[in-house]
């Protein structure tokens, strides 16, 4: 898994790729915790290229989008497909957090 | 070589090869040089000695010439009567010691016209006295002798060879001969010669005198390479230096017979020609006879104070390597024993004893330090071997905790078949197997009342103890919670609200959770986030359930649940399972996919609960060989078969 964090005018935008379970997934807790420590609290995740998410990495999502609402934060992903797209639909996930087909739609509700 | 030999050894050997070779080199560049100086010295004394020796034979040569040469004077100048003439031969001989026998010969008619021989002769008898013999006495032709033919000839005085003068001096004798002449016929005409013997002997004592060393001594040879003198009288007259050389092969005695006969001067090294010792030769030549002088100096005794000298230096250093040797093995072994006992103690430390002692060194020195280091590494080895017991123990208590978990886990699911009215007819099967010893995953199936059964599936997210122990919690609040009539919906979000409470960690559990009503085939259900369920329609196609949407269990308590239902026909059924089923990966990398169950399970379309069970579970095992499981893998398959066949015994059993 990688993360390549980019700093957008309205939001930090986070690009994950590759896998995301349970060996991968604190890396990705660890690098939101460090970006909201760091003062951002506007994350918008890009999943396009993420090819596997575990319940492990749900739960990172999860654990992050807590921190963020404690910040006042807040955090939506985009680009979602495939098996990834799957498992935010059926984890219900999909209708927890704002959801948007690209990142222009994504920063337009910013 | 000496790989095996041990420190003490190889530190003898080399500081002792080492001491020898060093001392070897020195004593051969001393002994060499010492014998160059002494050759030096030797030669400069063999020059000194020789020279002296030439001197001294050269002064008696000159005053046996003298007497010869004085006499041809005096009868040139004088007129003397018979007498007169044997007088004086008779005076030269008694007053001039060097001088053996001497006479004065005249040609023939030359002195007495009327006597053919002329020639008084004197000599010394072996007793001392002086004895005269007549002119006439020798009235043969000594004309012919060398000693009056010689100097004839040449016109001047000659030494002639070594001779035995039979008759007359009766001794080894060379003899010194000067021709006289007279004014007569108008010219200087060849009168008779006046000769004086030098006894060979006589002169043999006087070199004999000279003294070299032991055995060294000095001979000398004429100017034809015969012995003139030599301690082996024998050689004396009957020898040359060069038969020698013929008989002895020795062509370098030829060589230097030559140069001494040429009247060089040398010193050399030779084999001498007598003893057969090696031996240095020096030769000079005696220039008045043209005769020559060799001095001979055994080379044993010349160089006997360097040889004794080298023994001596030989001894020392035999000693001194002796002593050397003790020295070097007792620091060697002061030196290894510490590194011995060292060394038995670490194979003690290797074998695993590690409470042995180590030797104990008050030095400071590198066995010292490494006795310490020994010491420190022991220390830390048995502190590491402890701390590895006590891991390994906890490990040990660790993974026997776990198992009773497991145990105790595993005594969670149900295990029998659901105390069914005789009514209804039902299938159920199930199988679950954790990723690790304990996990996440779990599934239920119980009597709400009667005629309703519940059915569910979860998956803690996560795995190992704390997925178990949050399964243990979910679970035992399902149970808890489901009240008979209540909608699958309802004790979902009963059962959120009570997971939401205190969950800091985020843990979260997806659950399908639905319930058969056995009299009606009616199915109602509900999904907390999970995959959805396989329908199995006895008379089509399996296919996904439709399951409404709802949020995963544990993290929102607002969250709501929908349920829905259907109708089940008698035979058929619901599969159950958790992503641990289609998210298992093969040795390449493949995901078995929710594609590739659904597959499987349609072409598994008329089999009981049990089989569909074992049949998924199998395949996925095999689908993963090689490669441990990812997550926890759990099946469930119910199947309803109605009312109209109310028996039990044809059910399965769950394994």
């Amino acid at each position: 898994m990688e993360v390549i964090a980019e700093k957008l005018d309205k939001a930090l935008k986070l690009k994950v790729k590759g896998r995301m379970d349970a060996i991968t997934a604190p890396d990705f807790e660890k690098e939101c915790a460090a970006w909201i420590e760091g003062g951002e609290n506007d994350f918008i995740v890009d999943l396009g290229e993420l090819e596997y998410i575990s319940s492990a990495g749900l739960r990172s999502v999860l654990i992050t989008a807590k921190r963020l609402k404690t910040n006042n934060g807040r955090i939506c992903f985009c680009n979602t497909t495939g098996m990834v797209q799957k498992v935010f639909s059926i984890s219900g996930f999909q209708s927890m957090f704002p959801m948007y087909d690209t990142l222009e739609e994504a920063l337009a509700h910013r | 070589m000496f790989r095996d030999k041990g420190l003490a050894f190889k530190l003898i050997l080399f500081i002792l090869v080492c001491t020898v070779s060093i001392f070897g080199v020195a004593f051969a560049y001393d002994y060499y040089t010492s014998r160059d100086t002494v050759l030096k010295n030797v030669e400069e004394n063999a020059a000194n000695l020789t020279l002296s020796t030439v001197h001294q034979i050269e002064s008696i040569l000159k005053s046996v010439e003298r007497v010869s040469l004085n006499t041809a004077a005096l009868i040139e100048q004088q007129s003397f009567t018979a007498p007169e003439l044997v007088s004086l031969v008779e005076t030269m001989v008694s007053r001039n010691r060097e001088i053996y026998g001497m006479t004065v010969s005249f040609e023939p008619y030359a002195f007495d016209p009327e006597s053919l021989y002329f020639a008084p002769y004197t000599c010394r008898t072996p007793d001392g006295r002086i004895r005269s013999y007549p002119p006439e006495y020798f009235a043969y032709p000594y004309f012919y002798w060398d000693w009056y033919q010689l100097p004839k000839e040449l016109g001047r005085p000659v030494w002639t060879e070594p001779y035995f003068d039979e008759g007359a001096g009766n001794a080894v004798m060379s003899t010194f001969s000067t021709p006289f002449y007279r004014h007569r016929d108008g010219g200087n005409r060849f009168q008779g010669v006046s000769t004086a013997d030098l006894s060979l002997e006589w002169l043999a004592d006087v070199v004999r005198q000279v003294k070299i060393y032991e055995t060294g001594y000095a001979f000398l040879i004429s100017q034809n390479g015969v012995f003139v003198t030599h301690p082996h009288t024998e050689l004396i007259m009957r020898r040359s230096i060069f038969s020698i050389a013929e008989e002895r092969l020795d062509y370098r005695l030829r060589e230097v017979g030559r140069a001494m006969i040429r009247g060089e001067r040398g010193f050399v090294s030779i084999t001498d020609f007598v003893s057969g010792k090696k031996s240095w030769l020096y030769y000079a030549p005696l220039p008045s006879s043209k005769w020559a002088i060799g001095v001979i100096f055994p080379e044993d005794e010349l160089f006997a104070d360097v040889n004794q000298l080298g023994r001596q230096v030989l001894t020392i250093g035999g000693v001194g390597f002796l002593v050397l040797a003790f020295i070097v093995a007792w620091i060697a072994q002061t030196i290894t024993r510490p590194l011995r006992s060292l060394a038995d103690t670490t194979v003690a430390i290797a074998h695993g004893n590690l409470d042995i002692d180590l030797p104990e060194f008050p030095s400071r020195d590198e066995i010292g330090k490494l006795t310490n280091s020994f010491r420190d590494m022991r220390a830390a080895l048995k502190e590491y071997i402890q701390n590895l017991a006590a891991t390994t123990a906890a490990k040990e208590r660790m993974e026997s905790e776990l198992k009773i978990a497991r145990v105790i886990q595993m005594s969670f699911l149900p295990k029998q078949f659901p105390r069914l009215s005789h009514r209804y007819s039902l299938e159920i099967s199930a199988k679950l197997e954790p990723a690790r010893e304990i996990g996440g995953d779990f599934y239920d199936y119980f009597l709400m009342d009667s005629s309703h059964l519940l059915v569910t599936a979860g998956d803690v997210s996560d795995k190992g103890i704390p997925a178990a122990l949050f399964m243990a919690v979910t679970k035992t609040l399902i149970k808890g919670m489901a009240e008979p009539g209540m909608e699958p919906s309802t004790i979902l979000e009963k059962v959120n609200r009570e997971l939401c409470l205190e969950n800091e960690s985020m843990m979260f559990v997806t659950l399908f959770c639905g319930i058969l009503d056995l009299e009606t085939g009616e199915f109602r259900y509900s999904n907390a986030g999970h995959c959805p369920p396989i329908l199995l329609p006895s008379r089509e196609t399996p296919a996904w359930l439709d399951t409404p949407a709802g949020f995963v269990l544990g993290v929102d308590e607002d969250s709501s649940y929908e349920t829905s239902g259907i109708f089940l026909a008698p035979g058929d059924g619901i599969f159950l399972y958790t992503d641990g089923v289609t998210e298992a990966k093969s040795a390449s990398n493949n995901f078995f996919s929710e594609q590739g169950l659904l597959e499987l399970v349609r072409s598994n379309g008329e089999a009981s609960a049990d089989e569909l069970v074992h049949t998924v579970f199998s395949t996925v095992t095999d689908f993963c060989a090689g490669v441990p499981l990812f997550d926890d893998v759990t099946i469930l398959a119910v199947r309803y078969r109605g009312t109209k066949h109310p028996q039990n015994g044809g059910l399965e059993t769950w394994k």
